[in-house]
């Protein structure tokens, strides 16, 4: 059965380039969402199993959405993929709950370890 | 600005120039040793003509710098890079870092300052055009009330087209807001767009 995974970024190009990173192998419908709000719709009216989760976005931040996925105890794996790389904002995205933390723009061979060492791929 | 760029150009220069910003910011916070709050940048396009009378009304009753960066790339990728911003928030900064507070070292506060934001700045731009930028030594143009409006109308007579990008950092006990505009000739923005079309049709 595919992974139901959402991309979210307020960038057309940014949710391209990690569509385009992910592997082959990775069996998953994809969904997309341009901010934070957008975001919490989806998580909220469907099971999804993995976000790629951007952190600057207009609307509702990836912070935000962290939190709220917190705090409704929805089930699902984040994986934060950001410009905004400094290290105490990769301690508050792991201590909110995502998986990882990685730089933009994406690596995609940074992003098959860590789908692999997640046993998602 | 959409005049000029596709919908999809503008997209993807705004990613380009958001990833240089997060790199810009991760390197202030190391130099001030504090978390810095990375806000989405305004961009836009605009005629250089236009420049001193946009920044007229923001800075020309108070206490201002400007300090310019010539930078030179491949593939007739060049331009000037000036930093805007208030004094008194620079002096804070300038706090912050330890500097003296006599004019001497306000310039070279200046320098360092504008270095940073524009340097890393660039720097992670052109990174991701695979392109390679070398500067020029930064130059304060201006420092003192009043000037700033003459030395933009200087500065900007040299160019066509200017990027804007209105950057706000908020540090946690304070936010230090300045304005960057990148100065370039007009036929650089027929090569953006071509690099931009790449870049989306790579994706």
């Amino acid at each position: 059965m595919p992974l139901p995974v959402l991309i979210c970024d307020d960038s057309l190009l940014a949710r391209k380039q990690v569509r385009k990173s992910l592997p082959e192998s990775f069996d998953a419908d994809i969904l997309t969402a341009g901010n934070g709000v957008e975001a919490l719709a989806i998580l909220r009216s469907q099971e999804i199993g993995l976000v790629f989760l951007d952190l600057t976005m207009p609307e509702l931040d990836g912070i935000g959405v962290l939190e709220a996925i917190k705090q409704d105890g929805l089930d699902c794996f984040v994986i934060v993929i950001s410009a905004d790389i400094q290290p105490e904002m990769q301690k508050r995205v792991t201590e909110l709950g995502a998986l990882a933390f990685i730089h933009k723009p994406v690596n995609p061979d940074k992003l098959i370890v860590i789908l692999k060492h997640y046993g998602l791929i | 600005m959409s005049t000029i760029f596709s919908e999809e150009q503008r997209d993807c220069l705004q990613e380009l120039i958001n990833v240089a910003m997060g790199l810009a910011s991760d390197k202030l916070a190391r130099f001030l040793n504090t978390f810095v709050h990375l806000q989405v940048p305004a961009i836009e396009l605009v005629n250089s003509a236009q420049i001193p009378a946009q920044f007229d009304a923001q800075y020309n009753s108070i206490e201002a710098a400007l300090v310019s960066q010539g930078f030179l790339g491949s593939d007739g990728l060049r331009g000037e890079a000036i930093v805007l911003y208030q004094l008194d928030n620079a002096h804070r900064i300038a706090a912050l870092l330890g500097y003296e507070t006599d004019s001497a070292s306000e310039l070279e506060m200046l320098t360092d300052i504008s270095s940073i934001l524009t340097t890393t700045f660039l720097n992670g731009l052109a990174g991701q055009i695979d392109n390679q930028l070398s500067y020029s030594a930064p130059r304060v143009l201006s420092s003192r009330q009043n000037n700033v409006t003459a030395a933009l109308i200087e500065t900007a007579c040299h160019w066509e087209m200017a990027l804007k990008v209105d950057i706000s950092y908020q540090l946690i006990d304070h936010s230090f807001n300045c304005d960057m505009l990148l100065l370039i000739p007009g036929e650089a923005v027929l090569n953006i767009q071509q690099i931009l079309d790449r870049i989306v049709e790579e994706f």
